[in-house]
């Protein structure tokens, strides 16, 4: 009966702060070294970064290329700062719309999945469907949407919807199909309820699937709501980044449009990190989640 | 003759499993355990050891003879919460505490909290983990991790212990002290029968009260060997005559 607790890795149960040690552990560097190592990571890409830019804008000078075909960085900088307002406006509503249907995603396609999970039957005929249908090209489809709900930000957020749904809800019932067949018998031995062996066991261990569900989903979701923008127009209402993308274009704003493209492109990555950094929280947070509700 | 069916916890007669596939895992098994037995499954891989249990444990179902537990079919049986398993791996859930992996049992049964809790303490106390109540299962070494799996077994008091090869994984040393533990356990949950499973035969004799010797193809029981050592039995007993004696003894039934 006798444990040797020197063998036992060190004690900390008593402290609740457990998801930092790794990095308490590692003694702290001195910050000139730390200024060292992060001026050597960041700067060839930012001094990429500055000769790309200031490439790009010399060239554009020299050459004497006008700006309707391509603009140089300072022309892109101006029509950002000159329509500054609606071009906050446009990712305002992009953005709302992407994570309205974003939600939605998640909501219907962990339900969906939990719900075809739940019966045998059902699983075994709609699982290799549900593999398949991740790869719906929904753009394709998005036209009969606006047919149906007219055009506006009910058919962009539905587009962005259906978009990400998919891949969240495949992905989840992935993750719920693939439990441990041990806990799974030991649930079973213990007398565990369908509901009790999905609340307690197959969620929780499908949380790494869900998690990498997310992480497409919100991506789709952006590139749904932008797309149907183009499709589905304003309705009435303000339009997003699509939206002012299509207009641009036919108006030979090209200054203005590359600044909409690059705002985008700033709004999609800054979402997926969002997204991203909630995911690890999370993950990280799988294996505590027990001790969080007790 | 009446009084040993009374006292019969597990009771096999002709058991037989024949795998949809055509494998014959086992084939004519007769075999009764009472209360308080500590009981030891060798045999060679793929004789059938896992195949009995998972019957017992109502994971497979007989396709031929009888087996009873408690008196009742496995399904019946395993409805009355008086049976407990551990797997050679821990399947401790990852995300929950030691303490709340203790506590699945009871909680899956909707057992108030605070018995809950209190139970998982015995029981934790019971393997020495109870400095470890808020860990998780990533934080503890392989040998912690079959502790508590253990732990989340004996929580419940079952009257049956059915245990696949629970030491398999670990090192000798860690082996040897968590068999002393075992049998510390055993003897103190009084009543409590245990039915183990391993490839080892010193293990075999040191735990066991009976060894049954199994051969494959087709699984079948060939020889049962009672090792009559009172207990407690400690490491002087590992290095006894009498221990070499059993040793052989389940050894040459192995070879036949
Ligand atoms: N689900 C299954 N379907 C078909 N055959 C199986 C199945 N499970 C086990 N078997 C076969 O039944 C026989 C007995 O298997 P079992 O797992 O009971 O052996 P074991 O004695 O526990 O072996 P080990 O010591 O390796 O764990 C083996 O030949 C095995 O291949
Ligand atoms: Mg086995």
């Amino acid at each position: 009966m006798v444990i040797d607790k020197t063998e036992l890795p060190a004690l900390r149960y008593g402290n609740p702060d457990t998801k930092n040690k790794g990095r308490l552990r590692q003694a702290m560097p001195p910050a000139a070294s730390v200024a060292r190592k992060w001026g050597s990571k960041l700067l060839p890409p930012v001094a990429a970064f500055v000769i790309f830019i200031g490439g790009w804008e010399l060239a554009g000078g020299l050459l004497g290329i006008p700006a309707y075909l391509l603009p140089k960085p300072s022309d892109i900088v101006r029509a950002a700062v000159e329509n500054a307002g609606n071009l906050g406006v446009s990712v305002f509503t992009t953005l709302s719309e992407a994570i309205i249907g974003f939600l939605f995603s998640i909501v219907f396609g962990v339900l969906g999945a939990v719900l075809l999970a739940s019966s045998k039957t059902v699983e075994k005929a709609v699982f290799p469907y549900a593999i398949v249908l991740q790869t719906i090209p929904i753009v394709a489809i998005a036209p009969i949407i606006v047919i149906w709900v007219g055009a506006g930000a009910n058919a962009i957020v539905i587009i962005s919807f259906l978009i990400g749904f998919f891949p969240m809800l495949s992905n989840t019932l992935i993750g719920l199909n693939s439990t441990d067949t041990n806990l799974k018998n030991l649930f079973f031995l213990y007398n565990a309820s369908k509901f009790q062996t999905m609340w307690k066991l197959r969620l929780p261990a499908a949380l790494p699937y869900i998690v990498a569900g997310l992480k497409i989903s919100c991506t789709l979701a952006v590139i749904g709501a932008i797309v149907g923008e183009y499709i589905a127009g304003i309705g009435g209402g303000k339009g997003g980044l699509g939206y002012a993308i299509t207009v641009a274009a036919t108006r030979l704003q090209t200054p203005y449009l590359f600044a909409c493209g690059l705002s985008a492109s700033i709004m999609g990555i800054g979402f997926y990190l969002i997204v991203n950094y909630f995911s690890r929280a999370m993950l990280s947070s799988w294996h505590e989640s027990e001790m969080r509700t007790r | 003759m009446l009084a040993e069916q009374a006292t019969a916890l597990v009771n096999m007669e002709q058991l037989e499993k024949v795998y949809p596939n055509g494998t014959i895992a086992v084939r004519g098994v007769d075999l009764e355990a009472g209360a308080g037995e500590f009981i030891c499954f060798v045999g060679p891989s793929g004789c059938g050891k896992s195949t009995i249990f998972k019957m017992i444990a109502g994971l497979e179902q007989p396709t031929g003879g009888q087996l009873e537990i408690f008196g009742n079919s496995p399904h019946e049986a395993r409805k009355q919460n008086e049976i407990a398993f551990v797997f050679q791996e821990h399947t401790l859930l990852p995300w929950s505490t030691v303490e709340a992996n203790v506590m699945l049992p009871l909680a899956l049964r909707k057992v108030p909290k605070p018995e809950r809790r209190e139970a998982a303490h015995r029981a934790l106390r019971l393997v020495g983990l109870s400095d470890y109540v808020k860990a998780l299962p990533r934080e503890l070494s392989g040998g912690m991790k079959m502790r508590v799996s253990i732990a989340r077994a004996l929580v419940s008091r079952p009257k049956l212990l059915l245990m696949d090869e629970p030491f398999g994984a670990l090192d000798e040393i860690t082996r040897q002290t968590l068999q002393q533990e075992l049998l510390n356990i055993w003897r103190q949950e009084e009543g409590m029968t245990v039915l183990f499973i391993t490839h080892n035969v010193f293990e075999a004799v040191y735990l066991s009260t009976r060894v049954v010797v199994m051969t494959p193809r087709p699984g079948k029981v060939s020889a049962v060997v009672d090792i009559p050592v009172p207990f407690p039995r400690d490491d002087t007993f590992r290095t006894s005559p009498e221990f070499g004696h059993y040793v052989g003894l389940v050894s040459q039934a192995l070879k036949h």
